[in-house]
């Protein structure tokens, strides 16, 4: 099996070449190790719909759910990864795209778990794409990096100029209450994101690169002590983006705080960027799930239902 | 005693090279680079900055924040201004450009960039950069500092290292300046602070001379919610 020309390209990565040793089990990329999703959302008859998905094991999504007390219009697909998280050798590949007019919400069963590995690495390369009018909520849950883990996640956004996406990733620096390393024990995250609109111009490119040993994980102006860190950009027209930015209050107190958070205008007027981090998940959720009722009311006109008690 | 009359001075060679180095290191540069602090006034409010020793951390992490990301984008733009290969800069400015988060931030970095431009443009002609400033005023590319730093620099006959080097003092020069004016903090603890982060520019140098535009890389959470927190701020060396 042909691995996708993406994945192939995320395999010569630099921040990889310590890591290209075989598994002692199950080669990289084999059968079974390359979980492929696509997901496709249209307005069919004034109502969004999942008109397209297609799907390999270990990833999985079985359909689309209209949940959202506050935005039953709404579209959900959750992932779920049968195989328990991410592996060494996992290759995943997801494509979302979003038609003309329609909205849609794709999360995640629960947090993302990248397991120890001891050879090779994981890598995801995601492809989101939004028409004209589209709107889309991809808010996977936590991501925690285990201890030795190796994972390189790159996301390929094309939006048009009046579609609005909420994306992003929130991460857990290991399983901190599990083991005096765990913290930041991590060998490698690299998350890589690049937006550009439907001709081809480039809006804004970001590359989150966490090394093992880095020296200045717990400087005061990187982490400061705290475990969990959230990167949420919101992609929207200027005028819209003016409106959120006007809500959201900047969290940034001289007092030790549960978490901070900020929002910046990101360049080429692509829309703003939240930042987040917290001592544990719910404190940097709480700052995310701020940030998100703003941009959903100011984007759809819409609010967020309350949050499920098992979240 | 006399000098030996017979003996002949020889200066050695590049003496005017190393003093225009010099004139392009100094701080009072009129291009308003000193009117920038990179959050710390933030950093300052928030206590991530309290004292001399924490300054020091800071702007070391902003001397290997900077060196991963501008410094990358500056060394392809001076080797693009060397081998002559126009598009090359512009793709290093127009990818900077991309990568900076926060209005103030994207400001400094163009702003900077054109007052730059337009300041080595009236001491000495270069007909890229005659091209470059061109380019930036229809809006055909940003104009971010670091690339009309390699442009202008490349065009003197500095090298790639000194380039880089110049760019690195030039930041942690800016930082240091503002703190003067924005805590307690004397003259010699700046220039022993400087003394003490410019042990890194090798390293720095080393670290990120052979990466690609697409391997600038940050991890900065923290620093990414002051430039947020800089916004509102009510202590500022200057109201925009």
């Amino acid at each position: 099996m042909t691995l996708h020309e993406k994945l192939a390209h995320i395999d010569k990565a630099r921040e990889l070449r310590s890591y290209h040793t075989e598994p002692a089990q199950m080669r990289a990329a084999a059968p079974g190790k390359v979980g492929e999703l696509r997901l496709g959302f249209m307005l069919r008859n004034g109502r969004s719909v999942l008109h397209d998905l297609y799907r390999v094991t270990p990833l999985l999504v079985q359909r689309a759910l209209y949940w959202d007390e506050a935005m039953p219009e709404l579209p959900i697909c959750s992932i779920i990864s049968v195989g328990g998280g991410i592996l060494q050798g996992d290759r995943y590949k997801i494509d979302i795209s979003v038609g003309e007019g329609a909205c849609a919400q794709v999360t995640s069963q629960g947090a993302n778990r990248v397991h120890r590995m001891d050879a090779n690495y994981a890598s995801q390369y995601q492809a989101i794409s939004l028409e004209d009018g589209a709107y889309l909520e991809y808010l996977p849950d936590f991501t925690i990096a285990y201890r030795g883990s190796r994972f390189i996640n790159e996301t390929d956004i094309v939006i048009a100029d009046n579609a609005t996406l909420l994306y992003g990733e929130m991460v857990l620096a290991g399983r901190k209450h599990h083991h005096a390393e765990e913290r930041f024990g991590l060998d490698l995250l690299s998350m890589a994101v690049k937006v550009r609109r439907p001709d081809g111009r480039k809006l804004f490119a970001e590359k989150i690169l966490i090394e093992n040993g880095d020296p200045t994980i717990d400087f005061a102006a990187v982490m400061r002590g705290y475990d969990a860190f959230a990167n949420i950009m919101c992609l929207t027209p200027p005028e819209t983006a003016t409106r959120i930015k006007a809500r959201f209050a900047t969290k940034f107190p001289v007092e030790d705080a549960r978490a901070l958070s900020g929002i910046s205008r990101l360049p080429n007027a692509a829309g703003l960027m939240m930042r987040a981090v917290g001592i544990e998940t719910r404190d940097v959720r709480k700052e995310v799930r701020h940030f998100w009722q703003i941009v959903r009311e100011e984007s759809c006109g819409r609010t967020l239902p309350e949050e499920f008690l098992w979240r | 005693m006399a000098r030996d009359s017979t003996l002949k001075c020889s200066a050695p060679q590049g003496m005017v090279h190393l003093a225009r180095l010099l004139q392009f290191s100094d701080t009072t540069l009129p291009i308003g680079s000193f009117a920038f602090s990179n959050s710390l006034e933030s950093a300052l409010q928030t206590g991530i900055v309290n004292d001399p020793a924490s300054l020091l951390q800071y702007v070391e992490f902003i001397l290997r924040q900077s060196a991963r990301m501008d410094g990358v984008a500056l060394l392809h733009a001076h080797r693009a201004a060397i081998a002559g290969t126009y598009d090359a800069i512009l793709e290093a400015d127009c990818e900077l450009l991309c990568r900076r988060v926060g209005e103030e931030q994207q400001l400094m970095l163009t702003r900077v960039g054109k007052k730059l431009a337009e300041l080595v443009l009236k001491i000495t002609p270069s007909s890229t950069l005659e091209r470059w400033l061109a380019d930036i005023r229809t809006g055909a590319t940003p104009g971010c500092f670091p690339i009309g730093q390699a442009i202008a620099l490349a065009h003197m006959g500095a090298d790639e290292a000194e380039t880089f080097v110049m760019h690195q003092y030039g930041v942690a020069s800016m930082i240091l300046s503002a703190a003067l004016r924005l805590m307690r903090i004397d003259h010699l603890d700046t220039q022993r602070i400087l003394f003490k982060a410019q042990e890194r520019a090798n390293d720095d140098y080393l670290a990120v001379c052979s990466l690609c535009l697409d391997d600038m890389a940050t991890f900065a959470p923290v620093f990414d919610v002051l430039v947020a927190h800089h916004t509102t701020t009510h202590v500022r060396l200057f109201m925009n």
